[in-house]
């Protein structure tokens, strides 16, 4: 699953008394760790200052949440590491 | 006021660092209990972290107090700066 699409999103309802200007489209990740259920052993790792930055040590748990400007910047360059 | 080095904060970064790793594979142990290679990596991370911690504390003073570092002489661990000064 290419790291920019596994953003899912959802359209909320949109009231008339809503005092503020409404956000059409809400958008959540789903990174891996959802999906992988129990961590296989011997995953493949960051350098140990490189997961200080990610935020894990786990490459494929490796998760940004980047924003929509750095999702539209970023699909031409892929950013694998932090 | 004395100013740190700037190797002060590359040096803290990789205590950090080791540390983080030391946190991560612990949490991951609890789960894993026979994976003998995190181990291994684990024990080798203590070890690094250990010695990183004390370089850093013979050149820069004690990282923490009540009895987990060494203290100098005058007792400097109240001077300034503290660690979010740093």
């Amino acid at each position: 699953m290419n790291r920019h699409t596994w953003y899912r999103t959802y359209r909320p309802y949109i009231s008339p008394m809503d005092p503020c200007p409404p956000i059409k489209v809400k958008r959540y990740s789903t990174p891996p760790n959802l999906f992988v259920g129990f961590q296989p052993p011997g995953l493949e790792q960051f350098p140990a200052l490189a997961a200080l930055k990610a935020g894990t040590l786990w490459k494929c748990f490796y998760d940004p949440y980047y924003s929509l400007k750095e999702l539209k910047r970023g699909s031409e360059n892929e950013t694998a590491s932090p | 006021m004395k100013q740190l080095p700037p190797e002060y904060y590359s040096e803290l970064e990789e205590i950090q660092a080791a540390d983080f790793v030391i946190v991560e594979l612990a949490l991951y142990l609890h789960t894993h209990p026979d994976d003998l290679d995190a181990i291994k990596q684990y024990n080798e991370y203590v070890k690094l972290s250990k010695s990183l911690k004390k370089a850093f504390e013979r050149k820069y003073g004690a990282l923490t107090s009540f009895g987990y570092s060494f203290a100098r002489c005058p007792f400097d661990y109240k001077e300034a700066p503290w660690p979010w000064q740093v």
